[in-house]
């Protein structure tokens, strides 16, 4: 089926395919913390809109909407952090990763993928958070493997967040997983 | 600054697509069909999706701010959405003195394709911050 | 909550003003979601919903059953298919164990066909 692919797509899989994406800075990398993020304190309408976004187009349970409590899937740091630091040595922290990890901080190499997808989640909680609570996301290197798919060599990645409140008590720790190709 | 009759304003430009629309769509809860899904604006007879309206409006605001200053202020504007802002278009907010009386200066602005195509024309009043 | 018991299902009728909507709670405004074209791109034959949005719909999916003074302990999800946009999805799971008032729970989204989009497990306290 390759030749019926167009040349600039043909070419890009036949490059993907003689690649390996572990190399041992990759492998070296995981368990390093990578950055220090810090949200602005929760406020009561971003509960009640994220609410009404995932629960539409049903009510939202009057409980967000009264913001007694976020959801446990909220993300106080969907629009941007109040403060972010990189714990990588030689970073300045000038390029924000926003979501995941700054895998050029790292030194790995420059990767060119089609696509990248969420492979899935795994979240275990703690406390629950409360309006103007500030949360705090530490980030760090999960496992990275590869395998061959249908669209060529996969790099199956984790993420690891962990945030805790201002009072040093966790929320959750997650573990993402990303599929590029 | 000293305005006369015939100055052109600076020009606000923007590719524009879903990026945008729905952005705006956010922040306005304007989550409509037409300016989301493809087939809904082909079913309006626009060839597919197009921005709305109001996010042209929100480009001339951009426009005219940027040129008043923070501390001047705008007065009215009007405008009519002529020409819909289609997909792969990038989209230039354009104006033009047309008038200054005393310290209100009377414009056309207006919003145009890329093959200066008018989007949506209209007029301001502005007064420059001092 | 006892061993056995089926959990209400949480369903939506899902499309791009759903995915929009949560791309603006989420500032997650991915090609791939918002324009057929960008999907097709990727291999997909029309715009499909992030993986983002079924977590959260899981998680309103298990509040539904836990209630509010209830608890969501853990839950652990993969996706293995996309949710294409004019699907209807649908949460389910059932109660697999308990284990000193801490219920597992096994769960999955599917569409309406039966397919299984993301397939995962929860551990809950229920507060009725």
């Amino acid at each position: 089926m390759m030749a019926s692919l167009p040349f600039r797509q043909q070419e890009f899989q036949e490059e993907q395919m003689t690649q390996t994406y572990l190399t041992d800075v990759v492998r070296n990398a995981v368990g390093t913390e990578c950055s220090r993020t810090v949200s602005y304190p929760i406020e009561a309408s971003a509960i009640r809109r994220w609410a009404l976004a995932v629960y539409w187009p049903e009510p939202a349970p009057q409980v967000f909407m009264d913001a007694e409590y976020a959801p446990e899937d909220f993300d106080p740091f969907a629009w941007g952090p109040a403060s972010y630091e990189s714990l990588l040595e030689g970073d300045d922290g000038s390029v924000v990763v926003r979501h995941g990890i700054n895998e050029r901080a790292l030194g790995f190499p420059e990767w060119k993928f089609r696509a990248g997808l969420n492979g899935g989640m795994n979240c275990t909680y703690g406390v629950r958070m409360h309006v103007g609570d500030v949360i705090t996301d530490v980030k760090s290197v999960g496992e990275y493997t590869e395998r061959q798919g249908r669209n060529g060599l996969m790099l199956i990645t984790q993420s690891i967040s962990t945030w805790t409140n201002q009072q040093g008590e966790l929320v959750k720790r997650t573990v993402n997983a990303g599929i590029r190709y | 600054m000293t305005v006369k009759v015939g100055d052109e304003l600076p020009t606000f430009t923007r590719e524009t697509g879903f990026a945008n629309w729905n952005r705006y769509a956010a922040v306005n809860d304007e989550f409509v069909p037409i300016h989301m899904d493809d087939a809904a604006g082909e079913a309006a007879g626009n060839g597919g999706a197009f921005g709305m309206g109001n996010l042209q409006w929100a480009y001339l605001h951009n426009m005219l701010r940027s040129w008043v200053g923070e501390n001047g202020e705008i007065l009215s504007i009007e405008v009519q959405f002529r020409s819909p802002n289609v997909k792969g278009q990038t989209v230039t907010a354009k104006g033009v003195v047309t008038a200054v009386d005393g310290d209100v200066i009377s414009l056309d602005v207006w919003t145009e394709q890329q093959e200066g195509v008018k989007l949506a024309p209209g007029s301001a009043k502005v007064k420059l911050g001092k | 909550m006892r061993i056995g018991d089926e959990l209400t299902p949480f369903t939506r009728r899902t499309d791009l003003e759903n995915f929009n909507r949560y791309a603006a709670v989420n500032d997650e405004f991915l090609a791939h979601s918002m324009d057929d074209e960008a999907a097709r791109d990727e291999g997909f034959p029309q715009a499909f919903g992030m993986g983002n949005l079924q977590w959260s719909y899981l998680h309103s999916f298990l509040r539904q059953s836990v209630g509010p003074d209830g608890r969501i302990l853990q839950l652990d999800v993969q996706f293995r298919n996309p949710n294409l946009r004019g699907q209807t999805l649908i949460a389910k799971g059932k109660v697999i164990a308990i284990d000193d008032g801490v219920a597992q729970i096994e769960l999955w989204t599917e569409s309406a066909d039966g397919s299984r989009l993301a397939i995962g497990s929860a551990r809950v306290v229920a507060h009725s």
